[in-house]
């Protein structure tokens, strides 16, 4: 009970501290300013973006296609004679003559002709659209039913397809007979209905819609759509929307950052840490007001949008997540500077890692890596499962449970008043969680406990090389992903060594880097277990994971890794620290490739 | 203001920088996000296009033909993309579950000159990015199965569009409007985010640390303190800014005009600058400064972009080498609007100056 009025009361200080120390007019101010940006949205939507403006120049002889050119910003137009045109020939990217488009052979008059071709389609739609007789003028409607296939992920690795090699005859199904019922071969809309499904979509063409246009399939309302409708979907409103839900949890958590460096400016915190409360309770009301209103928020806008409430609980671990990295970069920063560029460097990383994969929302089941992608789900009105929810959050659940672990571990006064540079700090914040008189056994934990790290990490990365064509996307990952684990394992190893380099007889290598490989393989093991099946079974996964199911190679491999940086430290002190982690990852990549290629063949 | 008062504050700001490591931080920073934004351009440019991620397999997908016959069944058997195979529809849909097969197609008997429209229905994977790949491979054949009905049916159609043809050989490629359209000007501009952030930070610390008194104590100004800041700040832009030019150049992207994207940038980012130190020498507390300043950032930037010939439009411009002689008048107005906040700095610092010596 006396934890919880403890949190209660270092809350209540925490709220008052904050508001009395908001010079009188930042609030009047950062009203005026949130009205201003209303406005300006407002104008920007009038005005539309002008960041394309005048990038090619055309000319044009016939009156109607310059007008249509002249509609995008991003022409210079020029109508002219035809004469005068083939005159000026070279002076354009690119020429309409007597009807036809000549571009000029450079990569912006590729470019120009790509872009009018765009601008003919809408133009040609507009007209068609409005016809009296709509199905002359569209004559074709696809109307597109996805069929679900649980292989999903380990089928389709970047460009590469899973579909048996194409014969001679025709593919006889396996399994038994689904009962497809035959379509009906009339729209069952209006043509009223169809029409301004189109109209709306000519309509759409709005100087921001014309980044998003070639991405979304236009939303038509039916599921009807014309040839020229037909491409893969992207939720770009609901990306958008991402970003109204995401940057209020960056701003409170940007207070939270500075409220724990407060503490640490000229030893103001000496006085909280001097009371009998403990540190885990000190952070927790300390945290408490900004978890509110970080929570506060997502509902209000939640509730705003009109979307259903649960939407919020795949934000929670992303809230959390956000709040313990601020009370670990608030802790280790020295500097205003320093605290910026780290925390900087940390949104961008996890925007990256939020974001990115929820633009495959609807195409790749690897967006559900990010959180993110279950909120758009929600939003289009598709349930997400628990096994969804546990395997995109459960690496936000367990990092920030451990970061916070090591806050609290680190919230005392040495380490928050300590000058030391940012890397010795790391270490020496990896360090209180090494006991000296459990090394093994706490090399063990905290192997384990890195997992989720290294997990979201080489998720990271396995969201970037997604996208290039295969052999480069394997070879890349293959490579980052033994660079990390080795650096993983070698933390606590070299957090050890740095504490006390006598430490390391070589009984003592031996062991720790024994138990460092179990750790690693155990925590591994374990995650795998729980969440990430999905991705484990590709071919991806065999290479993040080494799931292969012998457990004693995995098991040599980690050890030889750990031992090769170990050896390292121990023969050559410090400096051998980078080339060691180089051979380790070197071994574990050439691992890997046999098992891969030995996999392939 | 002396010069050399002014290099002591510049120097005394980067060896700061130099010694905390935190340099090392944004270079890592900057490493980061040249790496994600070229990922994020294959990426993205195959959302824009996917057509550009179709040309990397020059894989036969096979597709089941359904129903009656028509000029689709034609189009696909003579596309290099698909082998066709004529199969009934639940064997066609059970198989494409399996994955034996890309997609099914099933068409009715409606006749080409028929008062309805063909509707004909396409079972795809769900979720999945072969399908992607596959509707925009499809998406040729019904465009040109669209324009033979359209032709059969032309008659009842009141008004053609005008016509144009295109040159087949040009293929363009979004690629080329993201990166100069969109990429180049964001990332040239910034460095001047990060510099702005910086100048608050280096002002609010000097209050929050009390190294103040230090300061006054010497024969340093404290206008030419401030100055000295802001001028380590911009400093960095043109560093950061040739730092992307150089990667984007070993990228093989050509830019044009570099030295007139060097001279706008560095003007332009002055701005953000000074609004920072002068929002910093107000709230004299980086919480809210920062607070104060990014949601101000946000609506200035907003609002130039809603302005034609914005910097970033005239980066973007100048990149490709289609500016023309507006790029003076841009650069002259970013330039007034740089040097009043300049002579608004300059006088608020000068006020807070005097404060601090009599106070």
């Amino acid at each position: 009970m006396g934890t919880i009025r403890d949190i209660a009361t270092i809350a209540k200080w925490e709220v008052r501290r904050t508001v009395t120390q908001m010079s009188r007019d930042t609030l009047p101010i950062a009203i005026v300013l949130f009205l201003l940006l209303i406005a300006v949205m407002g104008f920007t939507a009038q005005s539309g973006m002008h960041l394309q403006d005048g990038m090619y120049t055309a000319g044009v002889d016939d009156p109607v296609l310059a007008q249509v050119l002249a509609s995008d910003n991003r022409f210079t137009v020029y109508e002219l004679s035809p004469a005068a045109l083939r005159q000026n020939r070279q002076s354009f990217d690119l020429v309409i003559l007597n009807g036809t488009v000549i571009a000029g052979d450079t990569d912006r008059g590729r470019a120009a002709q790509k872009t009018v071709q765009r601008d003919y389609g809408r133009y040609t739609a507009s007209v068609y659209n409005r016809q009296e007789d709509l199905f002359a003028a569209y004559p074709l409607w696809i109307d597109t039913e996805g069929v679900k296939s649980e292989l999903d992920f380990t089928s389709t690795q970047s460009g590469q397809y899973i579909s048996a090699r194409p014969g001679a005859a025709a593919p006889e199904p396996e399994g038994a007979l689904l009962d497809v019922p035959t379509p009906s071969p009339t729209l069952a809309v209006t043509s009223d209905d169809l029409r301004t499904s189109l109209t709306r979509t000519e309509s759409g063409n709005s100087q921001i819609a014309r980044y998003t246009e070639m991405l979304t399939s236009s939303d038509t309302g039916t599921s009807f759509r014309t040839p020229s409708q037909l491409s893969p979907p992207l939720p770009f409103d609901s990306i958008i929307l991402i970003f109204v839900f995401i940057f209020p949890l960056y701003f409170c958590s940007q207070f939270f950052m500075m409220s724990i460096m407060n503490e640490r400016i000229e030893r103001r915190g000496e006085l909280l840490l001097s009371t009998p409360v403990a540190p885990a309770t000190i952070i927790a009301g300390k945290m408490l007001p900004y978890f509110a209103l970080m929570l506060a928020i997502c509902a209000g806008l939640t509730l705003y949008i009109g979307a259903p409430l649960p939407i919020i609980l795949p934000l929670i671990p992303v809230i959390l997540f956000f709040l313990a990295n601020a009370l670990v970069i608030g802790m280790v920063s020295r500097s205003f500077k320093e605290l910026s560029f780290i925390s900087i460097f940390f949104s961008t990383v996890a925007t990256s890692y939020l974001f990115f994969p929820s633009i495959f929302a609807n195409v790749h089941v690897i967006s559900l890596i990010s959180p993110l992608t279950l909120i758009i789900l929600a939003l289009q009105g598709t349930a997400y499962t628990a096994t969804d929810y546990i395997f995109s959050t459960s690496l936000f659940w367990l990092t920030a449970g451990v970061l916070f672990y090591i806050g609290v571990r680190n919230f005392t006064e040495e380490r928050l008043f300590s000058g030391h540079g940012l890397l010795t700090r790391i270490r020496e914040f990896v360090s209180s969680g090494l006991p000296e008189n459990h090394p093994f056994a706490s090399l063990f934990l905290m192997n384990g406990f890195l997992i989720p790290f290294v997990f979201m990490v080489q998720m990271l990365c396995l969201v970037l090389f997604f996208n290039l064509p295969m052999p480069y996307s394997l070879i890349l990952l293959i490579v980052f992903a033994a660079e990390i684990e080795e650096m993983a394992k070698a933390l606590g190893i070299y957090t050890l060594y740095a504490r006390n380099p006598g430490f390391f007889s070589w009984k003592n290598l031996l062991l720790a880097c024994g138990v460092t490989a179990l750790g690693f393989l155990v925590g591994e093991k374990l995650l795998l277990f729980v969440t990430l099946a999905e991705i484990s079974e590709s071919v991806f996964g065999s290479v993040l994971f080494l799931s292969l199911g012998v457990l004693w190679l995995p098991l040599l491999l980690h050890f030889i890794g750990t031992l090769t940086v170990a050896v390292a430290l121990k023969a050559g002190g410090r400096k051998w620290l980078i080339p060691g982690l180089i051979a380790a990852a070197a071994i574990h990549c050439l691992y890997n490739l046999y098992f891969i290629m030995g996999w392939l063949a | 203001m002396k010069a050399k008062h002014l290099s002591i504050i510049v120097k005394k700001e980067f060896r700061g920088l130099l010694n905390e490591r935190t340099i090392l931080l944004a270079i890592l920073l900057q490493l980061f996000i040249a790496l994600f934004s070229s990922f994020l351009m294959v990426g993205l440019t195959s959302m824009y296009d996917p057509s550009s991620l179709a040309k990397y397999s020059r894989f036969r997908y096979s597709v089941a033909y359904v129903g009656n016959d028509s000029g689709i069944r034609d189009y696909l058997a003579e596309s290099r993309d698909f082998n066709v195979y004529d199969m009934d529809l639940s064997p066609a849909v059970t198989a494409l579950q399996e994955r034996k097969l890309a997609a099914v197609i099933w068409v009715p008997d409606t006749a080409p000159d028929a008062m309805e429209p063909v509707k004909i229905t396409l079972y795809t994977i769900e979720n999945d990015l072969q399908s992607a790949i596959v509707n925009v491979k499809l998406k040729d054949v019904f465009l040109a199965y669209e324009k033979d009905l359209r032709t059969v049916r032309q008659a009842r159609i009141t008004e053609q569009p005008v016509p144009l043809a295109f040159n087949p050989a040009r293929v363009g490629n979004d690629f080329y409007e993201f990166v100069y359209g969109l990429l180049i000007p964001l990332l040239l501009f910034m460095p001047a985010l990060i510099a702005s952030a910086l100048v608050i930070d280096l002002i609010t610390e000097e209050y929050q640390h009390e190294t103040l008194e230090t300061l006054i104590a010497s024969p340093v100004t404290f206008t030419e303190m401030v100055w000295g800041k802001v001028i380590a700040c911009e400093i960095l832009i043109p560093v950061q800014a040739g730092a992307w030019l150089i990667l984007l150049l070993i990228n093989g992207i050509a830019i044009e005009n570099v030295p007139a994207i060097f001279l706008l940038v560095a003007v332009t980012s002055l701005v953000p600058i000074l609004i920072g130190a002068l929002v910093a020498l107000h709230y004299r507390e980086r919480t809210f400064a920062q607070f104060i300043f990014s949601t101000a950032l946000v609506v200035a930037l907003l609002f130039a972009l809603a302005i034609p010939a914005n910097p970033l439009n005239m980066v973007t411009r100048l990149a490709v080498g289609s500016a023309g002689t507006e790029q003076w008048p841009a650069l002259a107005c970013v330039t007034a609007v740089a040097a009043i906040l300049a002579v608004l700095l300059h006088l608020y610092a000068g006020r807070t100056g005097k404060e601090h010596h009599t106070g």
